[in-house]
């Protein structure tokens, strides 16, 4: 499958498109799917996450402006652009203006490489999952320098204990991620996609698929689990953490610099939900014709979306010490455990 | 009574038939603490022994070891017209109607008085409030500042010297900052939680040393919310003029259990009977109050836990909605009830009662379930033990060092609890438990305060019963109070009631006038919060902040 500025110039009548047209079109399409990822999940994600922990909580939530509030999207954006920016004395400054940056572009880098269906993908590497991890890894470079630059303890406090978790889950999201390479015989993302195509079992007239979550649903489990610890939501939001360190990294950012940590952050959950589409659920495939694949696609992310809301609404923080006990002492085992095993497993079958 | 009179021996207290064991004998007490004291008052609510200002040590710790008094319940302080007053009312955790006061006079010149901290941890903060409000000093004390004014306060308030009117002129010298010496040279970290963060429950600032994420010392500081309440208690009359006042001392919802604690001590100082029927409903309407603040506290505390406004805060104050509107059917107010009078309550039950008493009933029938609902989502939830269980301990000695009361008490295996020990209203002729846990721990005070919840739907519950058989011409809800009440001149009294947190007791001394010339309130909070560096010391932050939610601080009751 060709990606998208490629498929784009053959659409436009050229074999081999020179470099300055691929350049030019990568640009288009990039521009469009930033937009409309900005629109969906940085906008409609905060308003959705508003509605749905209101339904888990026994709420009505936003309801004042348009249908289901859905014009406070705009209401909010205009307010939190429009509120002063207020940079503490003591903060260190080009690394406190550069922090909020770096978490939202290092989440729309990875989404670069996301087969996202409907022929959309921007790059489609050898190496794409490896990509992936290694841009959105870029992301604790953020939490660090702006914690640090901050000058306040509790920013400090905040950024260390996200630095400490995003090593410790890291090392089991990765490893785990291997064995769905294994399994798929290769780090290139729309391979991985292709591989997860057939049908598992058919039990009468449902078709169960072979995502790579029905074949090991064991692996699914272990990059949920390690994913919401990468984004950093409940059980293990320990990193803003509001009732223990008021907003940890995030505690002396305000209007447009806060509102960037909050896209990135948002950007983050869907790029990890992204990414666990892809590597357990098939990506795009669904039931209809292809071109139907993005809103498949679209359904999985905002599931897993949802998911980390329910987290969110029903599941008590645990403590650091208890947050790197599990990582390491658990998950980092029972990842191995599991990549150990699948390489049996192929290297039996195959 | 007055300094000058003599110790009137025949006001020994009778044994009372009913309960002989409850009887102190006070003659054998002062044979005990021989030549420390001076002479003996008698007080409304027990003897008094007047002891030398440089023998508090001993005489507190001959009543604690040899006579068993392990309940250091209050310190008040007071200014005569020739000499200041130290009151220790010491109880005992398994028999609080046993209790005894020490009286430590000091010249006005001098004002030094032997410090109880060495016997007592809790009189460690009681006494800086005494040197704070009324200008007593304290030998021995470890750590004599102020603690509910600013440091930089002039003057003692509650002191007979003391100028109202004389602006406060801090000088900028005096007004440095506290940043100045700087702790970077150490491997600690000193953070200053609160007095605005989100976990403070109020304005309570918490002064953190930190080795990482270790808590190695904490200390409470208060006063954020200090409104003067026993100077606004003692400027106004007893008929009418306070009541309105304990509402706003624990705001969460507990209102009635406080107004409570005023009616039982104005009606002992004023020999006051409150009818039967007025008595039941008072019992129904405190535990109404009781259940909306455990309710609150639940959520909060989970809401420590859990990070966010999440499901399970939203659901207890669901639930609180419901006894929020049943108190305000009955009071007509949400929070500021004003419910309680002397003699009685302001007004009987809305009409139509059976409407009234099918809301009750409603609440009382649903609760079960909702209780079950709490069990699935927090107790029997395997991660919220693992924060909880285990986290901010204190054993039952140490509990009682600090005169912790309450739930907290109740928690670390203390069996008190004064609806049952010191009984009033109408808690005896009802069936109910007292709960405890031996846990101590935070997960022990969520368990108690859920189960408590429990034991007053029993209380309603056989409540409603009752006031719906109680015959319509014997629905007496005041008893005949006088319009003006000067009660006894120099009479003293302390008495206390089970509130929402602990122990709420009240102590007035009138000066025959219509209002009270000394108003002290002992607040259980403040009693239960002094504890908290002892729970928190070597644990990470999260779990001070989550021991911060099960002790269940209400900040208008700590700062008052």
């Amino acid at each position: 499958m060709a990606t998208t500025p490629v498929a784009v110039a053959e659409w436009l009548g050229y074999a081999t498109p020179p470099l300055w047209l691929q350049v030019v079109l990568a640009a288009v399409v990039s521009g469009v799917v930033v937009t409309v990822m900005l629109t969906t999940s940085a906008l409609a994600g905060p308003w959705a996450k508003r509605k749905i922990t209101a339904m888990f909580t026994d709420r009505i939530a936003i309801n004042r402006n348009g249908p289901a509030g859905i014009f406070t999207i705009a209401a909010d954006s205009v307010r939190l652009m429009s509120k002063e920016l207020i940079v503490p004395d003591g903060a260190d400054r080009p690394a406190f203006d550069v922090a909020p940056a770096i978490l939202p572009l290092s989440a729309l880098l990875g989404f670069a490489v996301i087969p996202m269906g409907s022929g959309l993908q921007l790059a489609d590497p050898e190496i794409g999952l490896a990509y992936v991890f290694a841009v959105s890894s870029i992301a604790s470079v953020g939490m660090v320098v702006g914690g640090y630059a901050s000058g306040n303890k509790y920013s400090l406090l905040g950024s260390m204990r996200s630095v400490a978790e995003s090593i410790a889950y890291e090392i089991p999201l990765v490893i785990t991620a291997a064995s769905v390479v294994l399994l798929a015989g290769s780090l290139r993302l729309s391979d991985i996609v292709a591989a997860q195509q057939g049908t598992l079992v058919s039990l009468g007239p449902i078709a169960i698929p072979a995502w790579y979550g029905f074949l090991n649903p064991f692996a699914l489990a272990l990059f949920l689990v390690a994913s919401l610890a990468e984004v950093g939501r409940n059980p293990f939001d320990i990193g803003e953490a509001p009732t223990e360190i008021v907003g940890g990294y995030i505690t002396e950012y305000s209007s447009i610099y806060f509102v960037l940590f909050f896209l990135g952050e948002f950007l983050h959950i869907f790029l990890s939900a992204a990414v666990l589409t892809t590597l357990f659920l098939g990506g795009p495939a669904g039931p209809g014709p292809a071109w139907l694949g993005i809103v498949w696609f679209g359904v999985k992310i905002w599931a897993v979306f949802l998911f980390t809301q329910w987290c969110r609404a029903a599941v008590p923080r645990v403590r650091i010490d208890q947050m790197l006990e599990i990582g390491w002492k658990g998950l980092l085992v029972l990842s191995f455990a599991n990549l150990v095993l699948t390489a049996i497993i192929v290297g039996v079958i195959a | 009574m007055s300094q000058t009179e003599e110790p009137d021996e025949e006001a020994v207290e009778e044994p009372d038939p009913a309960d002989p064991a409850g009887v102190v004998d006070y003659d054998a007490l002062e044979a005990l603490l021989g030549d420390a004291v001076v002479r003996r008052e008698r007080h409304l609510n027990a003897e008094a022994f007047v002891v030398r200002a440089d023998r508090v040590q001993d005489a507190l710790s001959t009543l604690r070891t040899e006579a068993g008094f392990d309940h250091l319940s209050n310190v008040t302080a007071q200014e005569y017209h020739d000499r200041f007053e130290s009151i220790y009312h010491l109880k005992k955790y398994d028999d609080p109607t046993q209790e005894v006061s020490v009286v430590v006079p000091t010249s006005r010149d001098n004002p030094v008085s032997e410090s109880a901290e060495p016997v007592f941890r809790t009189a460690d903060w009681h006494e800086r409030e005494a040197y704070d409000l009324v200008g007593i000093d304290y030998d021995d004390h470890p750590d004599l500042r102020r603690i509910l004014l600013p440091e930089t306060w002039q003057g003692h308030p509650l002191g007979r010297d003391y100028n109202q009117d004389k602006p406060q002129i801090v000088e900028f010298e005096e007004n440095v900052n506290p940043l100045a010496d700087d702790h970077r040279e150490s491997d600690t970290m000193l953070v200053n939680i609160g007095p605005h963060h989100p976990a403070t429950h109020g304005v309570l600032h918490l002064e953190t040393v930190l080795d990482g994420e270790t808590v190695l010392d904490v200390e409470p500081d208060i006063g954020y919310l200090h409104r003067c309440e026993e100077q606004m208690a003692q400027s106004g009359t007893y008929r009418h003029q306070i009541m309105p006042y304990p509402d706003r001392w624990d705001y969460g919802s507990a209102g009635i259990l406080n107004e409570w604690a005023y009616a039982r001590v104005a009606e002992d100082l004023n020999d006051i009977e409150v009818p039967e029927y007025a008595q039941v409903v008072r019992t129904m309407s405190a535990e109404l109050c009781r259940i909306a603040a455990h309710l609150l506290a639940l959520g909060t505390f989970c809401l420590d836990i859990y990070g966010d406004f999440t499901a399970i805060f939203m659901y207890a104050m669901r639930d609180r909605e419901v006894v929020q509107n049943i108190l305000e059917d009955l009071t007509g107010q949400r929070m500021m009830f004003n419910y309680l009078r002397l003699g009685g309550v302001v007004w009987d039950l809305p009409e139509p009662r059976e409407e009234f008493f099918a809301t009750v009933r409603e609440f009382l029938d649903d609760l079960p379930n909702r209780v079950d609902e709490y069990h699935d989502l927090i107790t029997e939830n395997e991660l919220f033990q693992l924060r909880t269980v285990g986290t901010g301990e204190i054993d039952a000695e140490t509990a009682k060092q600090y005169g912790v009361t309450g739930p907290v008490a109740r928690a670390s295996g203390i069996d008190y609890d004064l609806r049952r020990d010191d009984p009033y209203g109408y808690y005896e002729n009802l069936d109910w438990d007292v709960i405890t846990d031996d846990g101590g721990d935070n997960y022990s005070r969520l368990l108690v305060r859920m189960r408590e919840v429990e034991q007053s739907a029993r209380i309603i519950q056989q409540c409603v019963d009752l006031l719906e058989e109680w015959p319509e011409d014997e629905r007496e809800i005041q008893a005949n109070v006088p319009r003006t009440l000067n009660p006894e001149p120099d009479a003293e009294v302390y008495r206390a009631v089970e509130g929402a947190k602990g122990e709420l007791g009240i102590y007035i001394r009138s000066d025959g006038t219509d209002k009270p010339a000394r108003f002290k309130i002992r607040s259980p909070c403040f009693s239960n919060l002094q504890a908290l560096p002892e729970m928190s010391r070597g644990e990470y932050i999260p779990d001070l902040v989550a021991t911060l939610g099960s002790l269940d601080i209400i900040l208008g009751e700590v700062d008052r």
